[in-house]
């Protein structure tokens, strides 16, 4: 007999993590100074790990008017958009915000993932939704809820997009649905080919812009405006955690089908609405967005500086074309041992592992603020160098030549950089096999397979001694003193090898491939 | 490099693709282990086939060792039917050679396939698909994967074993290739000479007449020295060969690799710089024959973990009787003066003091008339033909 509670009894990557010092998640922040520094465990460190990408959560304007909001209704609504939670607020933000991003409707939502699981609602069992395999976990759930048939394509692989257009009824009704900013690797979608496929497949087109809004564009609309096709654009979606300053989500397309969700969605009418509060600051923010594009700007410049900052160094921010910085570490352990000493440098980033990034691509994630200081983002910079060289990620030279950015500035329709040939081949799943074996292989194959295993480790290890060169010997020579140069951190590699072996042969890998921040 | 100038002949009729073979490119280490391991069971039990070391072959497929991948883009594919693997090729697209040659020549080649036109076929439509998708016009092959590694496919001399880093294939591959609208590019061939045999009066003559009036000193290499004369002999050898047809310089870090693997199996003794005014002007490298060897391993250098294969090819390394001479280059501005025949000669009479009994000399250009004249001047018979194909895209 089984119990529903053994799995979670059974689960070990918590405790090894805790009881590694290696756990990265749930950091409890005591104070926050002007959000580009905070304060966890007494200690001061700077916020490159948050989506505030205007700064505007320190405001001084939009927590002032999240105070009046509540002074003036009171903490919350206390109940869904449908009976008695819409105030004035929520009709004059949905208002504002249709007319910002030139759509007929808007509707808000309480938080950003219930928006995406609005979607539900209008997909119906015959239709047939295309989603990019790294899609946000909450268009999955979204997707996942509704009674509609789902077919991934792989990470902007127009090709195979368009091979599963084909592949489908005609008569189906179809909808295409991306990411317009991917949130961890910081690339942008293909939305002019996605836009020409769906004419010619005759599908329609949904963006969430969860990363993009108030980032992207001329005017900050987000992916559509910055390829121009926000007509060909058929919904947007956006929240307001990230260049909003608050708490929730918005959906704006055509009424009919705002209109729709409305009043069949039941992540909108099941649930509380957004407190006044949060509607404030959100109204006050897009204010802000309208009228101080030089936000965006020096936002857009700290990313080209950060980009080419760490590039210089030998570090590999891949197909990043955004505020989204992602530094390529590789191994999973290393990963979380990074962000261990940038933790204890000073510096507040996220390490990303499998299944949210491809297994040994794990990556320490950074974003950026309009509102970070030169000084502040010099310190992250040289933190990341002296960690780098530690640990082994980068050379300890500088190389000579490095490719710079190209960021996603306003009518430059960049998409992606040239992504290290690591990095594309890894996207590839070329990298996928590593040749080791774990326990569970190990314990299916034959006694006969396991010995043929063994011959071919010792064949290896004959090969390479035969192969022994002078110069080879003279390094074995010094291994010993290396060993001993090494030994501060010689728990830290040990404790890489021993978790690899935990982890390898440990469960918990099988997550769902789009459990993403 | 222009191609001879009548355009191959499309096929005329091809053999049909078999509808239950497939075809697969080569993504994880145990499929690369199988690409590795399949001409052990296509060549059991001919008796001029080498085995290669499964270790050296893994490492030369691996993009990490083997620096040809630091700029060239390889696909391997497998054939299989049901689940016997049938047949294996690789695509190969160098960007040195398109850049050098300013054409749109792709390569195939690792090329093994059982007796059936069909899945020939099927190969390498993979490889000229894959190829094709790339931009390229023309496939060229068998290169292993170029012509500064080992290329061509035998055609002629299948009587006796392939000398060291030299192709060797099953009587039938030529027709296969055929059926499926290859056509020839050029022929190299291989010529023997025995160490015993006498050079003719004339030639001598001619050289020591030459090594006096130019100056000329020949010296083995000194091994101690190894970065400055590898360094000598690359300048030599780039410049040598630039003009040559399908040549494509090494880059410094191939050259280093190759050297490397040399260092392990050459006589010194053997391999000849000549200079004059001591500036080094030519050289020759000869190798003891390790296939000779590496056969005796049998393709392990362990048997159930016990080091027998690399005791066999220790011992059968110090019975090594053949040599093969595998370059011979003279700079620009110091040909055609007899240094060639010098070298040649000098070669000779070492391999025949350190009681070789003879060898190969290989490849050369079917057309490169001076060289080949030069050999059977020497007494060199030719021995082998080698065949480079092409097919249009």
């Amino acid at each position: 007999m089984s119990d529903v509670f053994d799995k979670c009894s059974n689960w070990k990557d918590y405790r090894i993590a805790k009881a590694t010092g290696l756990y990265p998640y749930f950091r409890v922040i005591e104070a926050s100074h002007g959000a580009t520094e905070v304060e966890i465990e007494g200690k001061r460190v700077i916020m490159v790990g948050s989506n505030n990408y205007l700064g505007l959560s320190a405001d001084p304007r939009v927590k002032e008017a999240a105070i009046k909001a509540t002074e003036k209704f009171g903490t919350t609504c206390s109940g869904s958009r449908l009976l008695n939670g819409t105030l004035s607020l929520h009709e004059e933000l949905e208002a504002k915000l249709a007319k910002f991003l030139n759509r007929e409707a808007a509707l808000v939502i309480s938080t950003g993932f219930q928006t995406n699981l609005a979607l539900a609602s209008i997909l119906g069992r015959h239709d047939i939704v295309f989603s990019d395999r790294q899609n946000h976990a909450s268009l999955v759930d979204g997707i996942r809820l509704s009674f509609s048939t789902e077919r991934k394509f792989r990470h902007n692989d127009m090709d195979h997009l368009e091979q599963l257009l084909a592949q489908a009824k005609p008569e189906a009704g179809k909808i295409i649905i991306t990411d317009g900013v991917f949130s961890m690797e910081g690339d942008v979608c293909n939305l002019p080919r996605i836009v020409e496929l769906a004419k010619q497949y005759n599908a329609r087109v949904m963006t969430d812009d969860a990363h993009a809004m108030g980032v992207l564009g001329e005017k900050g609309r987000g992916t559509s405006e910055y390829f121009g096709l926000e007509k060909e654009t058929d919904l947007v979606m956006g929240t307001f955690s990230k260049s909003f300053a608050s708490l929730g989500g918005v959906l704006a397309g055509p009424f009919d089908v705002i209109n729709y969700m409305r009043h069949n969605s039941r992540s909108v009418i099941f649930s509380a609405s957004m407190t006044p509060g949060s509607i404030a600051a959100a109204l006050k923010s897009l204010e802000i967005i309208e009228a101080e594009p030089q936000r965006r700007a020096r936002l857009l410049d700290i990313a080209e500086k950060m980009h080419n900052g760490f590039r210089a160094m030998g570090f590999d921010t891949g197909v990043s074309v955004t505020p989204v910085v992602p530094v390529h570490i590789g191994d999973q352990v290393k990963c979380f041992r990074f962000w261990r000493a940038l933790h204890e440098a000073g510096v507040f980033a996220n390490p990303v592992i499998p299944p949210a990034v491809e297994a040994g691509h794990a990556l320490i994630r950074t974003s950026y603020m309009a509102t970070h200081t030169d000084a502040q983002l010099d310190r992250v910079l040289d933190t990341f160098e002296t960690i780098g060289r530690k640990l082994g990620v980068i050379p300890g030279t500088r190389p000579t030549v490095y490719e710079p950015v190209q960021i996603a500035r306003p009518a430059s329709a960049v998409r992606s950089n040239k992504a290290s040939e690591k990095w594309a081949a890894g996207s590839a799943g070329l990298l996928a096999d590593k040749g080791g074996i774990t326990f569970e292989q190990l314990s299916k194959m034959s006694s006969r397979e396991v010995a043929g295993k063994i011959f071919d480790a010792v064949e290896q290890l004959t090969w390479r001694a035969a192969n022994l060169q002078p110069e080879d010997l003279r390094q074995l020579k010094a291994a010993p003193m290396k060993l001993w140069e090494k030994r501060g951190e010689l728990p830290g590699l040990l404790l890489e090898k021993g978790a690899h072996f935990f982890l390898r042969n440990g469960t918990g890998t099988d997550g769902n491939p789009a459990d993403r921040i | 490099m222009a191609l001879p100038a009548e355009p191959p002949t499309p096929p005329t009729s091809s053999p049909p693709l078999p509808s239950d073979v497939q075809v697969t490119p080569v993504r994880d280490a145990a499929a690369k282990m199988t690409f590795i391991r399949f001409p052990a069971s296509l060549y059991a039990g001919d008796p001029n086939w080498v085995p290669p070391l499964e270790m050296e072959r893994k490492d030369f497929l691996d993009p990490k060792k083997n620096p040809f991948f630091d700029y060239a883009e390889v696909e391997l594919f497998l054939a299989r039917r049901g689940r016997d693997v049938v047949g294996r090729i690789a695509a190969i697209r160098n960007p040195r050679h398109l850049e050098i040659h300013g054409t749109k020549e792709g390569f195939f080649g690792l090329f093994e396939c059982v007796n059936d036109a069909g899945i020939a076929r099927a190969l390498l439509e993979t490889a000229g698909t894959w190829l094709k998708s790339r931009g390229m016009d023309t496939m060229l092959g068998p290169a292993n994967f170029s012509s500064n590694q080992d290329w061509g496919l035998l055609v002629d001399g299948f009587d006796t074993p392939p000398a060291i880093m030299m192709p060797y294939n099953p009587t039938y591959y030529p027709a296969l290739l055929e059926a499926c609208g290859l056509s020839k590019a050029k022929d190299l061939f291989a010529f023997e000479l025995s160490a015993s045999a006498q050079p003719p009066e004339k030639v001598v003559r001619i050289a020591e007449k030459m090594r006096q009036r130019e100056g000329v000193t020949v010296r083995a290499v000194n091994l101690k020295d190894f970065p400055a004369e590898v360094e000598r002999i690359r300048s030599i050898y780039n410049s040598a060969w630039e003009k040559n047809w399908g040549f494509v310089p090494f880059t410094d870090k191939e050259f280093d690799h190759l050297a490397k693997d040399m260092k392990t199996i050459v006589r010194p003794e053997l391999v000849l710089i000549a200079e004059v005014k001591g500036e080094a002007v030519a050289f020759s490298m000869t190798l003891p024959d390790g296939n000779q060897a590496i056969k005796a391993a049998n393709g392990r250098l362990t048997t159930f973990g016990l080091p027998i294969g690399l005791a066999k090819l220790v011992l059968a390394s110090r019975r090594i009787n053949r040599l093969r001479l595998i370059t011979l280059g003279i700079k620009e501005g110091y040909r055609r003066r007899g240094l060639d025949a010098i070298l040649y000669l000098d070669t000779l009479r070492t391999a025949h003091r350190l009681g070789y009994a003879g060898g190969e000399i290989s490849w050369t250009l079917e057309d490169n008339h001076l060289v080949n004249r030069a050999i059977e001047s020497m007494g060199g018979q030719r021995s082998k033909v080698y065949r480079v194909y092409q097919r249009p895209l």
